[in-house]
């Protein structure tokens, strides 16, 4: 080894520490970037190989009875490739033990032979015996929260019949990796799951024979119009069927669901991990400019012995890039063990029958060239200094700092001010520039934090606006079949039920020009109180014009504004088309939808006073036996508790956000001390003569402590406030960057965050002053005047 | 290489060709907000193999003087050569080229790298000369060479000047040039630093400046020359050179 890159390796061990804070502010970032990435890869890889082995459908389509012999027409669609007509059926189901109501989805598989399109994984148990009635295979999740084992019973109600149905295998499909039932919005295996049974006796027992309500399609080639045509001509073959409107394979929830999520890391790959490399290498660039300034000498030596600037700038590169490697080395193996972390995670919520892990390489080396970039913009202005250092004059000590009377004390504060108080001023002003922007990198960690923390409460305030004000309902019905009104009557005479309002809704196309949406409008009352429309100041939207309202989320997607006209194609009864007038747009939290009043819209379907299911408030002294006189009534397809959705949610949230705060807080902390210990060091490092002087002179440690420490401590409560303004931006930022169909967070940032926050950066300026004070106790008070730096 | 037209009257008896010529050298630096000039015209000419010392008090303008003979710092106005070649119009890769082959220093504070041994100080050289000595050569020269492994921290400062001593001859310079070598040392380790570099003056022949304040050490020159306010005061021939051994202070 060259003696230089042996002085480099010692160099690098003398402030070990400082390399080391500076290196976890490097691993935070590469470590995200890994983790994001490798989740992403491997989500996205194992995706591709299950829907590929389990052919998932390019199309997907459901009617409400469609006769058998039309599955020729449709295989002869132009680029259809693969047909599978299935049964599909939702029932509420009744497992020994559960009190509340659980809805299940039964869909059929081929007598003989696997399905063609959205296979079934066999994770245990076996197939079905095409001769036996009572046989099912049940989704993997469900299994698991009710502890189901093979030979178990479910009873599923069928027609208002218990159909008991034994357990004989375990499955999973490409079909439902995220699976989540009606009107939810997140997977919630305890109240939904999914049932596959033999075709011919789901056909019976749905009076289906002869016949399929589902079909998926596989296509030829993968273009975006032969989709569309497709699509097109399924539609018009449906139409007489009661076709509900196909959609493509991007429409499918769980994929849509899937994609969502995958955007996300996706997106998340690249800021955050941006923000921890520009921290890092300013770091850099501050500590390398003190290292150079200090060792001025060495590098005239140097340059006396007949070293180059390049060669010597090369040797400050290095230091910068060594660094960075080690950052980047400990930020690949956190990374890789972070996705390996976030993948338990999915997996507990995207069932795959199998993982393949997939670290994209390329993508990791391009983090750490980029890393690497930002170590040589941090070392850049500094080596320059090096090459602009004449040797001669480095041998003289340099001049003394220029320093002027603070802008505080010209102010004429300064009267008050001890001279200890002065110094630390002065010290300040003298590089306005770096305090600046140490003041900005500590403020990165108060907002990593807020930004954290105010996932949670947005979160909350979701729930809050959802649950309390939008969806008022203890629990919601959902009927087979459309029916007669007077059903809230009978609801209604439910010993326990206190209030009723009927749901209705039509399936429908919204159209404008080339745009258009599958959606399903619902029918509110005017004067509804349990499912209500708000307006962005959460206060109830009477819906007593003729028109539709939509999301405003569902509006932009259409390009129309309120006013503009639409068309709406309803997919039932006699599927009229008409053009409707957008009156109003409605900030939904929670989904997007589509609203009008009940009477226009009952005008515009053309339809009977029928209703699709209702809405209960219910006394819960009453809810079990209620529970067991919804789930035997015929008409009855689904129950929707309101407090089991919350529970869910809450669960979902506390599992995944209890694990990004833990990582958020340790990169916070991280962030906070790489920036406030490298900033003690230096500072301690340029004043340790003048802190030795006035030592001598018989100013205590307390004293001379204070004069460094009050430096961090101003500089830390200075990035406080500017911490938390940033974190709000980046969590408005984030939160429209995430807003998506799914959900829409709405920006809160309870003071309790901002508390937190605070508290988290003033707690690692604490462990940094304590490491740094320990230093101050050992100055060598002889020794440091000794030395001529 | 050609010769330099000396305006002085040589006082060497054998004529020599100067090694170094300085005609008319001013130098004017800034410190902090104040103006310093350190040199005010200076005519010198150093010839080959001899042992020069240059005495002055401080601010007299010798230390500049001997960076601009060692490149390391650049005449205001004037003119230098260094065996015919202009070192005045030099730029900074030629003047690093001009250090890196031709010549060694020697600082008042030693300048070693704290965080390599003396070996590794050394070598710091050895790596990028041309044909030089080993590191082990160049410390026994010094006698030093059952502290190879001692880092600066752990040796006496006579001990580190004579590591700088050293790494400054390792590479075979032309020249050797030394800013107050004895500075920052006592008597005795004074005594052994002003050994080894006469010892280097005569065994291996090498052109020999070196600045002092003190007086006692013109003892063991060829030559004495003093400096005064940046200008030339006095430039005389040492008839009675002792061996540094004799001197005292």
């Amino acid at each position: 080894m060259r003696a230089l890159d042996r002085k480099l390796l010692r160099d690098l061990w003398n402030v070990r520490s400082q390399v080391l804070a500076i290196a976890l502010v490097v691993a935070s970032g590469i470590a995200l970037l890994v983790m994001s990435l490798g989740v992403f890869g491997s989500l996205s890889t194992t995706r591709e190989a299950y829907y590929a082995r389990y052919a998932f459908a390019d199309v997907f389509a459901g009617a409400r009875r469609v006769p058998n012999r039309v599955q020729e027409q449709i295989e002869a669609i132009p680029g259809v490739e693969k047909v599978q007509t299935r049964v599909v059926v939702g029932v509420t189901l009744d497992v020994e033990g559960v009190a509340e109501p659980v809805n299940g989805r039964l869909i059929s598989i081929p007598e003989r032979g696997r399905p063609v399109l959205n296979d079934v994984v066999l994770r245990r148990g076996r197939w079905l015996d095409p001769d036996r009635a009572e046989e099912a295979l049940v989704s993997e999740r469900f299994a698991e929260a009710h502890g189901l084992q093979l030979g178990d019973r479910v009873a599923a109600v069928i027609n208002g019949r218990r159909q008991p149905l034994e357990v004989v295998g375990i499955a999973l499909s490409p079909e439902f990796i995220y699976n989540i039932g009606p009107g939810e919005f997140f997977p919630d295996p305890l109240h939904f799951g999914l049932l596959w049974m033999s075709r011919r006796h789901l056909a019976t027992a749905f009076e289906m024979e002869g016949g399929f309500n589902d079909v998926a399609l596989a296509l030829t080639g993968a273009s975006a119009s032969t989709e569309r045509a497709v699509i097109t001509e399924l539609d018009r073959i449906l139409d007489a069927y009661g076709g509900l409107g196909a959609i493509p394979r991007s429409e499918q929830l769980s994929h849509w669901y899937l994609q969502n999520e995958l955007t996300q890391l996706q997106n998340m790959a690249f800021i955050v991990p941006m923000i921890f490399l520009g921290v890092a290498a300013f770091l850099l660039n501050v500590v390398l400019r003190r290292t150079i300034a200090v060792q001025r000498e060495q590098i005239a030596a140097l340059k006396a012995l007949g070293y180059s600037n390049a060669r010597l700038g090369l040797h400050y590169v290095q230091w910068a890039v060594a660094v960075v490697t080690l950052g980047s080395l400990i930020g690949i193996v956190a990374g890789l063990l972070l996705a390996n972390g976030m993948l338990g995670f999915y997996m507990e919520y995207f069932r795959f029958p199998f993982l393949t892990y997939e670290v994209s390489v390329p993508s990791i080396l391009i983090a750490i060239v980029v890393s690497l970039a930002a170590a040589a913009l941090g070392a850049m202005g500094a080596v320059r200094s090096v090459a602009s250092l004449p040797p001669a004059e480095a041998m003289r000590p340099a001049a003394p700092e220029s320093f002027r009377v603070s802008l505080f004390e010209r102010l004429g504060a300064g009267r008050w001010l001890t001279q200890p108080a002065r110094m630390v001023l002065r010290n300040l002003s003298r590089r306005p520039l770096r305090a600046a922007l140490s003041i900005v990198g500590i403020s990165f960690a108060g907002a990593i934090m807020v930004v954290g923390s105010a996932m949670m409460d947005s979160m909350d305030e979701l729930l809050e606006v959802q649950f309390n004000i939008i969806q008022r309902q203890d629990l919601s019905v959902s009927f087979f079949e459309p029916v007669e009104r007077s059903a809230v009557h009978e609801l209604a005479a439910l010993s326990g039920v206190m209030q009723v309002e009927p749901t209705s809704g039509v399936a429908a196309r919204l159209r404008n020009g080339h745009l258009q949406k599958q959606t399903a409008i619902q029918a509110l009352a005017p004067d509804a109180r349990l499912r209500r429309v708000v307006d962005v100041d959460y206060r109830a939207i009477q819906l007593d014009r003729p028109g539709l309202v939509l999301s405003t989320l569902l509006a932009e997607q259409l390009q129309v504004e309120a006013g503009d006209t639409l068309v709406v194609e309803v997919m039932e009864a006699a599927r009229p088309v008409r053009e409707v007038v957008l009156t109003d747009t409605v900030d939904d939290l929670l989904g997007v939808a589509a609203y009008m009043e009940e009477e226009s819209l009952r005008r515009l379907v053309r339809r009977d006073d029928t209703i699709s299911g209702a809405m209960l408030k219910i006394d819960s002294q009453a809810e079990e036996r209620l529970f067991g006189l919804l789930k035997a009534m015929p008409a009855v397809a689904g129950v929707t508790l309101r407090s089991a959705a919350l529970k869910n949610i809450r669960t979902y949230m506390l599992d995944n956000m209890s694990m990004v705060m833990g990582v958020n807080l340790l990169f916070a902390v991280i962030i906070a001390f790489g920036v406030i210990y490298n900033t003690a060091r230096i500072s301690l490092s340029e004043t340790s003569r003048e802190l030795a002087s006035l030592r001598v002179i018989g100013f205590t440690r307390a004293e001379i402590s204070s004069i460094l420490l009050g430096e961090l401590a101003l500089l830390t409560l200075a990035s406080i406030p500017l911490g938390l303004l940033l974190g709000y931006g980046m969590i408005a930022g984030a939160m429209s960057a995430f807003e998506s169909e799914l959900f829409r967070l709405p920006v809160v940032v309870e003071a309790n965050t901002f508390l937190v926050s605070a508290a988290t950066v003033l707690g690692s300026m604490a462990i940094s002053a304590w490491t740094v004070r320990r230093k101050l106790h050992d100055l060598d008070l002889v020794a440091v005047l000794k030395t001529r730096e | 290489m050609n010769v330099a037209v000396t305006t002085r009257a040589p006082t060497s008896p054998a004529h020599p060709a100067p090694v170094f010529a300085m005609r008319g050298v001013t130098k004017v630096y800034s410190m902090g907000e104040v103006q310093v000039h350190a040199l005010r015209g200076v005519d010198l000419d150093l010839h080959e193999g001899e042992f020069t010392v240059l005495l002055g008090p401080s601010g007299s303008g010798k230390s500049t003087l001997l960076n601009i003979l060692g490149g390391l710092d650049a005449a205001t106005a004037g003119r230098v050569t260094y065996r015919g070649g202009d070192l005045s119009e030099a730029g900074e890769r030629a003047l690093t080229r001009y250090r890196r082959r031709h010549v060694g220093f020697v600082f008042q504070f030693y300048n070693l790298i704290p965080s390599l041994t003396a070996h590794e100080n050394v070598a710091l050289v050895t790596e990028i000369a041309h044909d030089p000595l080993t590191p082990e050569e160049a410390l026994a020269l010094v006698g030093l060479e059952h502290r190879l492994d001692h880092f600066p921290s752990q040796m006496s400062g006579g001990e580190q000047q004579r590591v700088a001593i050293a790494r400054a001859i390792a590479k075979r310079p032309d020249v050797l040039l030394c800013d107050e070598p004895t500075g920052a040392l006592d008597i005795s380790t004074g005594i052994a630093v002003l050994e080894a570099i006469g010892k280097v003056n005569v065994d291996l022949g090498t052109t020999t400046a070196v600045i002092t304040h003190n007086a006692a050490i013109s003892a063991m020159a060829d030559r004495v020359i003093s400096l005064a306010d940046g200008q030339i005061a006095n430039d005389v021939r040492n008839g009675a050179k002792l061996p540094a051994s004799a001197i005292e202070w």
